[in-house]
């Protein structure tokens, strides 16, 4: 059809490419991601520079917590920047509700068959994809207090030396989950659950809204005991401290993050592209031994000493008791609510 | 100053631009989202708002702590205001300039400072518990005296350096005249001193009690989310909760504290000057 073209359009178009080989490196197509702010020196390192190596594009990063990140994607609706998200499961689940994100093809991503049965498809209809779990349990002072079960952050000699996790945190639901299950709660309300925080709450130091605040109570020895989420421990670790991670006979409880693809994205093929990278065995193996995420991809073989950091290993990821982000979407307000009545006044 | 009227205009256009783009257009969408309902306009949210007993609580903790940080200030900030001013000509400048130094120090730094100081193992607990006056560590980390202890500190030097400068706007002679007939040092201070330093005490008075009830660092880091305020109720609603109409209205009720604040504090003075 070339030869078509009338010779005036022609000087014109090969005038705009002259120009645009001048312009360089804004011709290099890029992907926008959208993330939590945590660990992206190490991303960088572990996941975008080798992707932008084979992509010969460029990985730009948008980061902040999911609920501000999900407000952006909701104003871009219309003309959307984001490529690819990282979420939670709930609040992929939330963004799947107001039509932010589209199902994801996992025929494309060859990567997919590795990943553990949870990661497949996490929020349901294939509309994200599982990258990582973490788990949630109590980590405590092993020279001052004994944990074996959930019930045990009664104790009386924690009384003014425990930091529990704020209802508006990830981890609050989630903590709710297992100490209404421990108490014997039987309502999805998680009644139960509130009506015995409220009664130590005058000896929680705090209901932190910041996971890595945690660290500093126990640097400072404010708390003898917290509930955090895996993702902290290695923070924990480095204070070389008495500290041990329980395993509470009612289990452990905890989340998976999910990628997703935002509705019309402007550069799916690459986004496709990315979230295999992100899901290969080499990737996650990369972000797993620099203790950034704990893998999905079950080919991932990791040494002892990080294994034993990470949440790792098939029984460990299935035993998680998880809060089906179903009902922790349709839930998370009566919880909230529950909360605020009870505890947080 | 100008030949033509059109350059005076002209010079103002861009700041004027500015403040109308800046300013008057986001605080048109503010109101909006707090005074839009399903119907139309009221106050619907704001009965909303106030229904909430956790809320409520949250309303009345800010207006408590705004006004004991500003009687506080108040306080201090005489007694700090009045050394200033009465101290030899080559140590005032001095003195000021150690009262501003804590400004030119980042709020976040310096209330990281009181987590070290008011924890279980610092500085103010080895204190009295060195002292034999309590058995155990006073618990003051996450307590709503530790916000008042750090708001204090954070605006304190406002306080004084309104202060100093009325002061030093006092005539001179007026407390030697009043001591000369009979009034004793506080009755000078009440007399004297309070009626004809009122402008300093009102824009202190506005500047800190602002401050205090805007806060957000202070409550957040030596608060948390037991001592909420409606600053961080306003974050929390807006970065949690992606509750942006409860947010509006938090805000509003923020800039109607502020002002309400300074008008009561403006009639008091006024009041003060019959």
């Amino acid at each position: 059809m070339r030869h078509m073209l009338p010779t005036l359009a022609r000087r014109a178009a090969i005038a705009a490419l002259l120009l645009a080989s001048f312009a360089g490196v804004a011709q290099e197509r890029t992907l926008v991601l959208s993330a939590f702010g945590v660990s992206q020196d190490l991303l960088r390192k572990d996941l975008y520079a080798p992707f932008e190596a084979k992509c010969k594009c460029k990985v730009v990063v948008n980061v902040g917590n999911s609920a501000d990140r999900l407000a952006k994607m909701e104003a871009r609706k219309a003309n959307p920047e984001v490529d690819v998200a990282v979420l939670a499961d709930f609040s992929a689940l939330e963004a799947a509700a107001k039509d932010l994100i589209e199902p994801i093809d996992v025929s494309r991503l060859k990567n997919y068959a590795k990943l553990h049965e949870m990661a497949k498809d996490p929020i349901g209809n294939h509309m994200g994809v599982g990258y990582t779990y973490f788990a949630t349990s109590i980590i405590y002072r092993k020279d001052k207090v004994k944990i074996e079960s959930w019930k045990d952050l009664w104790k009386p000699e924690l009384k003014g030396r425990i930091a529990l996790p704020n209802i508006t945190t990830t981890q609050g639901p989630t903590m709710l989950l297992m100490v209404d299950k421990a108490w014997g709660g039987t309502t999805p309300d998680f009644a139960t659950g509130i009506q015995k925080v409220s009664e130590i709450k005058g000896g929680v130091v705090t209901f932190y809204e910041r996971a890595a605040q945690v660290v500093q109570l126990f640097q400072q020895d404010e708390v003898h005991a917290a509930v955090v989420g895996r993702f902290n421990w290695p923070l924990i670790k480095k204070l070389n401290m008495p500290i041990a991670w329980a395993t509470p006979k009612e289990g452990l409880t905890g989340g998976i993050n999910v990628l997703v693809i935002a509705k019309n994205a402007k550069n799916k093929d690459l986004a496709y592209a990315f979230i295999d990278e992100w899901l290969s065995t080499e990737a996650q193996t990369r972000l797993a031994m620099d203790l950034v995420d704990s893998p999905a991809n079950k080919e991932v073989k990791l040494p002892p000493e990080v294994a034993d950091v990470l949440t790792y290993g098939k029984e460990t990821v299935a035993g998680l008791n998880l809060i089906p982000p179903t009902q922790m979407l349709l839930r998370r307000k009566s919880w909230v609510d529950g909360w605020n009545s009870k505890i947080a006044r | 100053m100008f030949d033509h009227r059109r350059i005076g205009i002209a010079l103002a256009a861009p700041a004027a631009l500015f403040v109308a783009l800046g300013f008057i257009v986001p605080v048109a969408i503010l109101l909006s989202g707090a005074f839009g309902t399903p119907g139309g306009w009221g106050l619907q949210r704001f009965a909303e708002f106030f229904g909430e007993p956790l809320y409520r609580e949250v309303f009345w903790r800010t207006v408590k702590l705004g006004g004991l940080v500003t009687l506080a200030s108040a306080l201090l900030g005489y007694a700090a205001a009045l050394a200033i001013v009465d101290a030899p000509a080559g140590w005032k400048g001095r003195l000021t300039g150690l009262v501003m130094l804590p400004l030119m120090i980042s709020p976040v730094a310096r209330t990281y400072a009181w987590i070290v100081l008011l924890g279980r193992t610092g500085m103010i607990n080895q204190l009295v518990t060195g002292l034999g006056l309590s058995d155990e560590p006073l618990r003051l980390l996450f307590t709503e005296t530790a916000v008042f202890i750090g708001l204090v500190q954070l605006f304190l030097p406002l306080m004084v350096l309104s202060l100093v400068s009325a002061l030093e706007n006092l005539p001179p002679d007026v407390v030697s005249a009043a001591r000369v007939l009979g009034a004793n040092w506080p009755l000078a201070f009440v007399k004297v001193i309070l009626p004809l330093t009122r402008e300093g005490l009102v824009i202190g008075g506005t500047l800190v009690f602002t401050g205090s009830v805007t806060a957000y660092i202070t409550p957040a880091v030596l608060g948390g989310s037991k001592v909420l305020m409606l600053e961080t109720l306003l974050y929390q609603r807006v970065s949690v909760a992606n509750d942006f109409v409860a947010a509006s209205v938090i805000a509003v009720i923020l800039i109607a504290m502020s002002v309400v604040t300074h008008a009561l504090l403006r009639h008091a003075a006024g009041r003060g000057r019959k």
